[in-house]
Order: C-alpha cells, then structure tokens, then sequence
C-alpha cells in the first residue's frame, strides 16, 4: 500500500533504487551495476536502458527488495514530486529521534 | 506437479474437467460443484468416478448428501493469501464428518501447509515445495491451542490431562 | 500477570525457529519476497521507507520490568537505543536488519515475549483497557479474557488468511479506555445476575471508511465467548469482500450486509456448531488463567497520605503532576499513575533505552512490578502507593519522564508518518511538535482541559484522527504536505466520527488554526468545567470552522 509512485516519462532521468534485503538500507544502483548505499555513486539513467536495468535489478530479489524508478536530475539528484519522500529515504527522519528533549 | 499425500508424493490419478469439456467418459474426475449437483446422479450410468472440485465461494453444505459416497475433495486456492478454503475444509471435516481426501489445489506454498493440515487438508498439490519441505513445515509446531481438523487435543486440555 | 507454561513457551520457541528458517530461504532467494510478505508481516516485519520495522507484541499492554529491560537491550544492542509505543499497546524498533531479527526474536522469547500476528491478515494483538485490575469502575479485570482470546487466536488455523485486518479489544470499564466501537471486535464484559459475559460489538474502525461499531449481542456468556468469536471469524473469513482491500474490513461486511442479516449469518454459524467442533475450555483452565491475574498485595493504608501532601505543599510542579497524571485506584491509599511519553518538543511514543531501565526500576521499587502501555502510547504504573509517588516523581524527572499532560492538548496520538512510514502522505510528527511548542505552557494547558489531538499521516488512520477531538490528516499535494482538520470524533463510550471543517491547511497554518478553535473554546465554554468535546457538541461546528479559517 506505498502511496502511488508517479509514472516518469522515458526521457525523464532517473535513479534506481530499493531497499537491501538482509539489512533494509536505502540502496541505488550505481552506474556501473552495483548496490550503494552511498547516494553519490548513484546512476543516472533514462529510456530502454533504464527499463532494462530495472528488470534486471527486479530479478535479484535476494539482494534487493522492490526495486524502482526515482526521479533525479541529469546531475544525480533527487527531483520531482516524490523529493521530500525520497530525501527522507536517504537521509532519515527530518526529526532529531532516540534523544530526551530538553 | 507434484502430489504430497499422508507424508508421500504419489501419483495424480484424478483429472479436473472444466464445465466447458465433457468428460470422455472413463476415469477419475473431478468437476465445478454445480456440475457435480447435476452429474452426481448419473455417475453410475458412466465409467466415471466423480470428485468435486470447490472454489472458495462454493457452500460446502451443498455436499452433505454426497458426503459418504465422495472419493475426492478438492479446494481451490486461487491466491495463497485466500483463506477461504480453510473454512471450507473444517466444516467439511468437522461439522459434515467428511472422511474422504481432502486436496489443496492451486496456489499451495509451503508456509501454508500447516495450517491446511489442521484445517483438515491430507493432500497438497504444490509447484513450490517438495516432500521434504513440505514435511518439515508439518512438524514446525508440537502443541496448538485450537481444536482444529487434525484432532491434536488443544493445550487448553493438555495442560489438565498432566498427572500432578 | 500471565506467567508461560511450557505449552505457550514451545509454542513461542518453535516460532522463533520457525521464523529464522522463513529468513534464510528469504535470503538465500528460495522464497520470493510476494510469497515472504504475508509471513514476515505476521510476524510484526514491515519494509518502511528507510529500514524494516519489527513490532514486537504487547498482548493488552502488558509488561513487567523483565521484559522492559529486554526491550531496552534490544533496542541497544540491534536498534538505535530507542523504542516506539505505539495505539495498539505495542513497541517497535524502527532500524532493526532482517538478518538480524530471528536473533531478537529469540532473545525476546526468553523473557515470554513475541511478535506474533502484530501485523498481517490475521488476528491482532488483544487490546484493552490500561487500568485493568486497578480501576475503581469495572466489574472484572478484563485481562484474563485478553490472555484467552490471545491464546485462542495465536495461529488460528482457520484465520491467518483472512480478507484484512482483524483488531478485537476489551474492556471491563463502564468509562471505555480501549476505545472497543472502533475496532473489528469490541468485547464489554458485563455482570448478569452474578454471571460474566460479554457485549459483543462488531464493525467498527477507522482506515479510510471510519464507522462506529455495531452492537451484535448484549450478553453472550463467558464459556461461550471463544466459540461465538468463531462464528463471527468465520462469517467474515467465508464473505468478506476480496476484491478490494479499502473494503476488506469486517466494518464493510457488516455495512453492506446489513447488521440483522449479518447478525443472522452469525447466530447460524454459532448455532450450527456441534459439540464435537465446540472450543470446550475446560472450567479448569479459565480458573488457572485467572489466577494470574489475583491483585497484588498491596498494604492497607489510608486514603490519605501525608507525605504526598506535604510533598505537594512544597514543589508546584510536582502538585501539578499528581493532578494531572493521577487516577484513582480501587484501593484506598494507591494511585495509578501515567508516564508521559509526550514531552513537549519529543516524539509521541517514544522512549530511549535509558528511560525504559528507569520505568523498569521503578516499576520494581514503587510499583509491584506492573507496568502497562496506553492506546494514547503512554505507560502507566498500575499499582502505587500515594506514599511512593513524591520518590518516584522525583527519579521520572530525572529521565525526562515526568511531563504533567496526560489527556492534555499535548497529550497527541501522532503516528510515525513521513518520516519512518512507507504508506505515509505527510509528515506528523513535526506538525504534532510545532502544537505542542504553542501550547507549552503548563498553565494554559490545564486551563483548556481535557483535548484530544491526533494526528495521522495519511487516510490509513494509524494516528486515529478520526476519533480526536481535534484530527489532523496529513495530505500529499502534488509533493506538497497539507492537513486537514476535523472536528468532534471520540473514542470513548460516546464514539463518534470527526466532520472535516473545511479545505487543508499548510504546515504553517496548522498550528495557529489550532489555537484559533482552542482560544474560541475557552471564549464560548460555560465554565472551565466543561470540556471541549462538550461545547463543541453544544454549540455545533461552526464557530469552531469559522475559527480555523479567521486568517482567511
């Protein structure tokens, strides 16, 4: 029930990203085809190429957990609609947590 | 694919004729319930022998007539997270005091196969789990604390069973 | 409270291996993640937006200081040192790793705990009342039926596929604080004519489609109880809807089929029942489980303790505090007392490591070891003597557990929204810290009185806006937060459902409007005696709409 994810247009560029199965970190996929989870080593991709490396990353269930399309800038970073969603994703909550306030 | 019965893989004997087909007319079938209602009494009149194939949504106490005389009861499991045909099998089991094979069919997967059995299910048509899966998800569990098909004595009257 | 015997604790334990093997085939890609999500969910496992989640049971917000310690060293040792309480009296650590979950679930049944059925198609965990066994209104302590229907429900054959959801909570209190008319199954245990039985409430929930519950039966006697749940199981397993998950709950079931119909649908299954098919809880049995429940021994003392009140006398804040956060008990000379986990500027529900060992502790010296959890997401020390409580103000204080506001405006139900939650639309727990900054004033607070605000973060409801006095809904516009207001929802005896006053406000917006109506309160009360829900009721919504949108 994760709220809609927005189509994105072929040309639009975008990042893949998912969750890692054993550990469930914020993972993408780099350009060169391995899991990071360092944001700044992401992959930026677009049309049939993008598809195809969604497939495959769809196809590595054990390593990944449903992977999908997030919407970046030609530069790699996060873009569109879903920017505060994906912000929160790598980043964590936007609250201090695990402390007694004072 | 494979058929797990009482702890065995066996051989499938039975096939599922759709309402659309006519049975050729010898042999061991099972068809939809209504087609059962209509057939069951012209079964001896064929080579046939019918079982009844049920879809979560069928009422099982349609078959309390044919109960004694029925071989083969398949439930069909159309998703594995559709958990009508556990109802169906502990009325037939429990209420109906149905005591011929009851077969889950369909989307059958491991992880549900315990709970089929309690439900009352003796045999399990599963592409996802093979014998040794299936009977080590059998034995997962040593006590339980419903009563269910299976007949295990519920740990609410195990616990006054104990000598003391 | 329940101790395990060694049926419940093999039960728990071949879970655990159970589990740890559904793990490792996850792992090692035998099974697919489609066929491991039913399963990991009935075992308290979400994927949320950043990390899995794992909710660990807290059957009718039970807990002593064993388990609490054990709560904190997980929370140490494979989370990020704290814990979330959640509205259904549970826990959950928000960054626990899969690989590692089996290990926590194994360290947790060593102190009789579990995360069985906290999440999934399947029945939930038991919910009921946080003052049970020492609240001077009720006519039983409705724990022990809790632990039946507990165990009834634990790996019900028949019900760990159902079409949704499936919440029961009981209540043995004329004053209901398990709010039982909005869950699936609401169980009120009565007394007639020296016998216990249960009125049965059936339908009710929040989600997208909130509906107060239908009353089923007034009276169904206690021997009967587990079979008659059966009967309403399986009524709602068999012709639930499928097709829809938005109108999968029972709620939908009965609506559309009508309560006399659907009632009738029940009294046929119940009816139809045989002997042989009958649950048979042996007498035996129901004594044995509650004798565990026996109060605790508590000293006879007088109803009026003079440490308390010199200690009172000397330190306003403290005066404050028991004022606020006290309840009465049925023995004279106790008090059962709320820890806030709502500190002014905190997170709603949580609490650290640190100030879970303090609650153990104290539970210990003051509070014969009894310690529960709130559907409000506070704890409550049952069972104290008015003597203790200056003592154990003091060491609350000093773990920055002492907040004064229980049922307070900054007393929010906030669920984790945006900032942990995948099906999230918007974020509440910022909105839900920027009201309490503008009500923290102790003094104003108390002024306004009982005011419930909750808040979710979208229409799933797990932040009950539907039955605050004051709602907030998170919505997403465009990628853009907004919230929307209602007004007059309840989830006490008098449950009702909040109206939605009017268009959502930005983030910015929120905390004034709240004021406004707030502030339009206090003007139009008859006195300070009369709280909030009953002007509003008195006066209607408008005033109060109007108030939202002054700034307009």
């Amino acid at each position: 029930m994760t709220s809609v994810r927005p189509k994105l247009k072929p040309e639009t560029p975008k990042a893949i990203t998912a969750w890692d199965t054993a550990s469930g970190q914020t993972v993408w996929l780099s350009a060169d085809g391995q899991w990071t989870s360092d944001m700044t080593r992401l992959g930026v991709f677009t049309g049939r190429a993008a598809e195809d490396r969604l497939n495959e990353a769809r196809a590595q269930e054990h390593l990944v957990t449903d992977p999908y399309f997030m919407e970046v800038t030609a530069a790699g970073t996060i873009a569109g609609r879903e920017t505060l969603r994906e912000t929160i994703r790598a980043q964590g909550p936007t609250v201090p947590y695990g402390e007694v306030p004072r | 694919m494979p058929l797990i019965k009482n702890g065995c893989v066996v051989d499938n004997e039975w096939t599922f004729i759709d309402d659309s087909t006519d049975p050729d007319g010898t042999g061991l079938v099972t068809v939809s319930l209504p087609r059962y209602l209509q057939d069951v009494t012209r079964e001896r009149t064929r080579n046939v022998t019918l079982g009844v194939r049920l879809t979560p949504s069928d009422d099982p106490d349609l078959l309390l007539p044919h109960l004694d005389h029925l071989p083969l009861i398949e439930i069909e499991f159309p998703k594995y997270t559709d958990g009508r045909g556990y109802s169906l099998a502990q009325i037939l089991r429990r209420r109906h005091g149905y005591t011929g094979e009851l077969r889950a069919v369909g989307h059958v997967l491991r992880d549900q196969i315990l709970y089929m059995n309690r439900s009352g299910f003796d045999a399990f048509e599963t592409a996802r789990a093979d014998l040794s899966q299936v009977l080590e998800a059998l034995s997962e569990h040593s006590a339980y604390y419903q009563p269910a098909a299976d007949g295990h004595p519920t740990v609410f009257a195990r616990r006054h069973l104990r000598p003391d | 409270m329940y101790r395990y015997d060694e049926f419940d604790a093999a039960i728990v334990r071949e879970r655990v291996d159970q589990f740890r093997g559904q793990v490792s085939r996850r792992l090692d890609g035998t099974l697919l993640e489609d066929e491991f999500k039913p399963l990991r969910l009935q075992n308290g496992v979400y994927l949320q937006l950043h990390a899995y989640m794992l909710r660990v049971a807290i059957p009718y917000g039970q807990l002593d200081p064993a388990k609490l310690r054990r709560l904190a060293d997980i929370a140490e040792r494979y989370d990020r040192g704290y814990g979330h309480f959640t509205t259904r009296q549970n826990i959950q650590f928000n960054w626990v790793g899969l690989k590692d979950i089996p290990d926590v679930l194994q360290s947790l049944s060593e102190v009789e705990m579990h995360a069985i059925q906290t999440s999934g198609n399947c029945i939930r965990n038991v919910t009921s009342d946080h003052f049970a066994g020492a609240a001077q209104d009720e006519v039983m302590d409705p724990r022990p039926w809790c632990e039946i229907i507990r165990q009834w429900s634990t790996f019900h054959p028949e019900f760990a596929f159902l079409p949704r959801k499936f919440k029961i909570a009981v209540t043995a209190a004329e004053d209901d604080r398990a709010a039982i008319r909005v869950h699936d199954i609401g169980l009120h245990i009565r007394r007639r004519d020296g016998q216990i039985g249960f009125e049965v409430h059936v339908g009710g929930g929040q989600g997208r489609t909130p509906v107060i519950a239908t009353k089923l039966n007034d009276f169904v006697p206690e021997t009967e109880l587990l079979d008659y749940l059966e009967a309403i199981m399986r009524v709602y397993n068999r012709f639930g809807r499928r097709d829809n998950k938005y109108k999968a709950r029972i709620k939908i079931l009965v609506t559309e089929t009508g309560a006399d119909e659907f009632r009738r649908l029940v009294d046929t299954e119940y009816a139809a029942k045989t002997d042989a098919e009958k649950i048979a809880l042996p007498q035996a049995e129901i004594d044995r489980i509650h004798a565990y429940f026996a109060p605790p021994d508590l000293t006879r003392k007088p109803a009026r303790s003079q440490i308390l009140e010199t200690a009172q006398a000397a330190n306003p804040a403290f005066q404050r505090w028991i004022r606020v956060n006290l309840h009465p008990h049925k023995q004279a000379g106790y008090a059962s007392i709320t820890i806030s986990l709502k500190p002014i500027g905190g997170l709603a529900g949580d609490a650290t490591t640190a100030q879970m060992r303090v609650v153990a502790k104290l539970a210990e010296e003051y509070g014969h070891d009894d310690i529960r959890v709130t559907h409000a997401q506070n704890l409550v020390l049952p069972h104290v003597a008015l003597d203790d409580l200056p003592a154990l103000y003091a060491d609350l204080d000093g773990a920055g557990l002492a907040t004064a506001n229980e049922g307070l405006v900054t007393d929010m139900i906030v669920c984790p929204g945006l900032d942990y939650c995948n099906l999230a639309n918007a974020r509440s727990i910022p909105v839900g810290q920027d009201i309490q900054q503008t009500f923290a004033d102790p003094d104003y607070q108390e002024d306004i009185g009982r005011l419930h605000i909750n808040i979710s973060g979208c229409i799933n409801a797990c932040g009950h806006h539907h039955v605050g006095h004051i709602g907030i809904l998170g919505v997403d516009r465009k990628g853009e937060e907004f919230y929307q207001i209602s007004l007059g929802g309840r989830a006490d005896h008098h449950a009702a459902i909040g109206d939605i006053a009017g268009r959502a406000l930005s983030r910015e917006e929120v905390p004034d409007a709240i004021k406004r109506i707030i502030d339009t309160y206090r003007d139009l009360r008859t006195s300070a005696a009369e709280p909030f829900i009953e002007t509003l009721n008195r006066l209607g919504h408008t005033p109060f709409k109007e108030a939202i949108y002054a700034a307009d």
